[in-house]
């Protein structure tokens, strides 16, 4: 039963701040100092006004993400401001969801007093791993019972959905050690887990490492034994997968933020590099704080690029994240949205992947199950769209 | 239209006319000294002037190579006051091409042996030298490069005397780069080169050297007037091909060409005629007029063979229809390229062409794939073998699907080459080995001068087609150069090794192979795939086998996992993209049985293991 409101949309908030940089991690992130974070509030408060109209736009929010970087760094003051500014611009619906990214260090009972009485309803800890050698080797900079704390803290201060992030597939990490931290991660009972996948990004610390030798990322056997240990454990735990990395104790619980970017529902973000999509166009802001602090300085929204999503990169993108997600791809849906059918041209391929267990057809919905789950890339690269000239004709009347 | 200082008198002195060509080895700066020479005779203007003068194909000025011949004919006034008709005719430099190379020597009076200042003496100044002298030239030994702060004059000059016995003293000093010493180059080639024999008024004979294609005019045939003259209006006949024609138009070639009344004996020069194609015509044949005809043809008439075969395949078999066009084209330019119908279970539709080395080969997939747009792929290169069947039969297969039944053969044979190889001693051990790896028999060296050794191995061509040039260049760190001439056949134990895919053969991967060889190339096939197919829902075994015999596998395992961790705002547009890519990559994938393999596998069996 999917929770999401397709009607209401969401805003993105890009908190680029970090104390350090983490080895594995591409985002826009920068180490900021007090002045630069004043600075940065000051220049988001001006985006989201030079926004103000396709925020107004976008008609009602349901939701909130305060995602980085370490959104955690920012002083109370900072956020009333910028709490008030967006309740002041845009449509927030009654039961709109914050939702906040935190950094176990940052973890104070006040901290978490104050984030919970500025409305954040879902706290999400950058807990990364539960043994201080594994956080060591990921760069950070807190350790396994400081992560602890932080999550009972969390659980207390009245969050209603209380979720943490783990890494898996790191060198040296066989089932025994994962499935451990697994267990370890339920007995804390939060509400939501995101479990990823060690990504090496290319132009990252890691990136330079592996290409050195100095050690090697998980191999493929590996990864999958882990990726499928993670599903099939923390299913008997209790949490559900509803994506490929994140588990919910309850349907309630599943991000209904991030659940907005797997089904096109629109956006608007605002901080560097942060993305937005208004249903027909994506486009992203300038990366560097600098630029994107000059252009809004100069009264002009600071994006940096865009594309416009025809109906064939529409069609192709929701093939590539519906079979992300348990609920799978709802055929009607994507008829209505493309005025075509999306297994038009690819019949014979989904009767065989049917028939061998990796999709599930029912209900209208092309599910896939976690053997299609683990290879959903290649199902989408071998998907065939219908051709441009088919689509279009049937269509453009 | 030409500079004035081009348009000769309509009858030329013959005592004043000077036919030469340059020799070099790849990279001597030949095009860069022919560009020099036109330009000091105000052959061009400087608006006009661009590098690689008479390289007039894409191919040729990218790769820096020459593969068609050309000429130009330049007026030069000498210091004695006198002008003289300096016909340049500029030659292929590459072994695959020698047969162009001897037609156009034999075209000529004298040659300027060009030897870079730095790099000296290498395999194709000697191969190059041979020839010439083959065809009785007068040498002038050209030192170029001059400028360069490595150059070593003194030891090219002992070079010159120890590998080449000529003279080093008599050797021109110049640098075509900054212009420095062309005079004396001019001066040389008017000077000390002989004036071609023969009279205008004997019967006569031309000697065709080469032929090009104009869109407009059919067949552009270049040529040498013997003895003799030829003029508009003559009816001539080809002395090989027996056909007729009427002389349309003859002349000079500047940078375009210039018509003249006629050509007299002792000029280089062109003839059009009405030919549609250069087919029609056989390079090394002789012209002659029908009515007064010459006794005899002039010798060096030589069919071009290829050497080396191999199947081209359109990617999409729509393409088939456009490969059929592109070929006819290309042929129209290039008589040395043959090709005839084939079929692969594996690949479909494609061609069975035959070509003079490995070097045109690549050139006719280039352009193919360049010019025409096409996406191709291409099976392994193979030899012509010789196969004596148990019933008497003699066969000659370049094909591996035409090979016959093992049973019912009696002997098989493979043609042999005689690989030239100048490197500097120390890797004399190393080349060796090489040279034996490859089956190499005879192996001898000598030393052409201190430090400096010439390698000669007898060994089959199959050897050689299979990265021999690559290798040779990695172990001799790119001091090694190399060439070879056609031996003849000799008696081999000949396999044919097939490669399954999931048990379905790949036809177009099959191979002709010496017994000995077949198990590491049937590995190296193997690995080779095992790397570049991408691995899909299934496991996929890859064997080489001979008959029902297995001698080779390896195996790609199913994948498991491919799912990134991530995706969210900003990843979507990068991902999509990212898919959109695969998914054009897949265009370029041939479907055997269920298993997809992409372009790039066909053409990764073919490249070396640098690891090895």
């Amino acid at each position: 039963m999917p929770t999401v409101s397709w009607s209401a949309a969401g805003i993105y908030v890009h908190v680029p701040f970090c104390s350090a940089i983490c080895p594995y991690c591409d985002f826009a992130v920068l180490v900021g100092n007090a002045r630069k974070r004043q600075d940065y509030v000051a220049t988001l408060i001006r985006e989201i006004q030079l926004r103000a109209e396709s925020i107004d736009r976008l008609g009602a929010v349901d939701t909130i993400y305060f995602g980085g970087g370490t959104p955690s760094l920012l002083e109370r003051e900072q956020l009333q401001v910028l709490f008030e500014t967006l309740a002041s611009t845009a449509h927030l619906t009654d039961d709109c969801r914050v939702f906040f990214e935190a950094n176990p260090e940052d973890v104070t009972p006040a901290r978490l007093a104050n984030l919970h009485a500025l409305g954040v309803d879902t706290l999400t800890l950058g807990v990364q791993a539960l043994d201080d050698d594994a956080l060591a080797f990921l760069g950070r900079r807190h350790r396994a019972q400081e992560a602890r704390q932080a999550i009972r803290l969390a659980r207390d201060a009245g969050f209603e959905t209380v979720s943490f992030d783990l890494m898996y597939g790191l060198p040296g990490q066989d089932a025994t050690a994962w499935r451990q931290t697994l267990d370890q991660a339920v007995a804390l009972a939060p509400d939501h887990l995101s479990c990823y996948q060690l990504t090496i990004e290319s132009r990252t610390p890691f990136d330079r490492a592996v290409r050195e030798r100095a050690w090697h990322p998980a191999d493929e056997l590996t990864q999958a034994e882990l990726f499928r240990l993670t599903h099939e454990h923390l299913r008997a735990c209790g949490y559900l997968a509803y994506e490929v990395s994140n588990f919910a104790r309850h349907p309630r619980h599943r991000s209904r933020h991030n659940q907005k970017y797997w089904h096109h529902v629109p956006y608007v973000g605002v901080g560097p590099a942060a993305h937005s999509f208004d249903g027909r166009e994506r486009a992203w802001n300038e990366r560097h704080l600098a630029h994107w602090q000059r252009h809004v300085q100069a009264g002009r929204i600071p994006i940096a690029g865009s594309e416009s999503i025809d109906r064939r990169a529409l069609a192709l993108e929701m093939v590539m994240l519906g079979l992300r997600t348990t609920d799978g791809i709802d055929l009607a849906r994507c008829q209505r949205r493309l005025g075509f059918d999306i297994t038009a041209d690819v019949g014979r391929r989904l009767a065989e992947w049917v028939a061998d267990g990796l999709l599930i057809r029912e209900a209208g919905r092309l599910r896939p199950t976690l053997d299609g789950l683990a290879v959903a890339d290649t199902l989408a690269s071998e998907w065939k769209l219908p051709e441009d000239e088919q689509c279009l004709t049937e269509t453009d009347a | 239209m030409p500079p004035d200082s081009l348009v000769a008198p309509e009858i030329p002195d013959v005592e004043k006319i000077r036919n030469f060509c340059i020799i070099a080895h790849i990279d001597h700066g030949k095009s860069t000294l022919a560009d020099r020479l036109i330009q000091q005779c105000g052959g061009v203007s400087d608006r006009e002037f661009r590098d690689q003068l008479l390289d007039s194909m894409d191919i040729e000025r990218e790769r820096g190579i020459t593969i068609k011949s050309n000429t130009i004919t330049l007026p030069y006034k000498a210091r004695d006051g006198e002008t003289y008709q300096l016909n340049l005719i500029d030659t292929p430099g590459h072994v695959d091409f020698s047969h162009e190379v001897r037609r156009s020597l034999m075209s000529c009076e004298g040659a300027l042996l060009l030897v870079d200042a730095s790099q000296g003496v290498e395999a194709q100044t000697v191969a190059n030298l041979y020839l010439a002298l083959e065809f009785d030239l007068e040498i002038i030994p050209v030192i170029n490069k001059i400028d360069l702060p490595a150059a070593d004059i003194d030891r090219v000059r002992e070079e010159i005397d120890a590998d080449l016995g000529l003279d080093p003293f008599e050797a021109v000093l110049c640098s075509a780069k900054t212009g420095k010493g062309i005079e004396d180059v001019l001066e040389a080639i008017a000077t000390r080169l002989p004036a071609p024999k023969g009279t205008s008024d004997a019967p006569t004979q031309a000697l065709v050297f080469d032929a090009q294609y104009d869109v407009y005019r059919g067949a552009v045939m270049y040529l040498r007037i013997r003895e003799g003259r030829l003029t508009k209006g003559d009816k001539v006949l080809l002395m090989h091909t027996g056909k007729r024609y009427e002389v349309e138009e003859v002349g000079h070639h500047g940078l375009q060409r210039v018509p003249r009344k006629s050509l007299e004996a002792g000029e280089v020069g062109y003839l059009i005629a009405g030919v549609k194609s250069v087919r029609d015509i056989n390079i090394g044949d002789t012209i002659t007029i029908a009515d007064a005809p010459a006794e005899a043809p002039l010798p060096g008439y030589q069919e071009a063979k290829p050497v080396v075969f191999a199947s081209l395949y359109p990617v999409s078999s729509d393409d088939y229809g456009d490969l059929i066009k592109a070929l006819d084209k290309l042929v129209l330019n290039d008589a040395a390229l043959t090709f005839e119908k084939d079929a692969s279970a594996a690949l479909g539709f494609g061609f069975r062409c035959g070509f003079l080395g490995l070097l045109h080969l690549e050139v006719v997939q280039e352009r193919l794939e360049r010019e025409y747009n096409l996406n191709l792929l291409l099976s392994a290169p193979t030899v012509r073998y010789r196969i004596l069947l148990e019933d008497g039969e003699e066969l000659m297969v370049d094909n591996p699907s035409l090979f016959p039944d093992p049973s019912t053969i009696k002997s098989t044979f493979e043609p042999y080459i005689k690989a030239s190889v100048l490197i500097p001693e120390r890797y004399i051990g190393a080349v060796m080995e090489l040279c034996r790896d490859r089956r190499g028999e005879n192996t001898n060296f000598s030393y052409l001068a201190v430090g400096r050794v010439e390698l000669t191995s007898e060994m089959p061509l199959a050897e050689v087609l299979f990265d021999f040039y690559d290798r040779l260049k990695s172990i001799t760190q790119g001091y090694g150069s190399f060439d070879y001439e056609m031996l003849d056949y000799r008696l081999n134990d000949l396999v044919k090794v097939d490669i399954l895919v999931n048990g379905e053969r790949v036809d177009a991967l099959s191979q002709l192979v010496h017994s000995e060889r077949a198990r590491p190339r049937g590995l190296h096939y193997c690995e080779k795939l095992a790397d570049t197919i991408p691995k899909q829902q299934f496991k996929i075994a890859i064997q080489g086998v001979i008959g029902g015999k297995i001698i080779a596998r390896s195996t790609i395992n199913a994948f498991r996992k491919d799912v990134t961790a991530k995706c969210y705002g900003g990843d979507i547009t990068r991902k999509r993209k990212l898919l959109e890519k695969q998914k054009e990559g897949k265009k370029r994938m041939k479907m055997v049985g269920a298993v997809e393999i992409p372009q790039s596998a066909f053409i990764a069996v073919l490249k070396t293991d640098a690891s090895k």
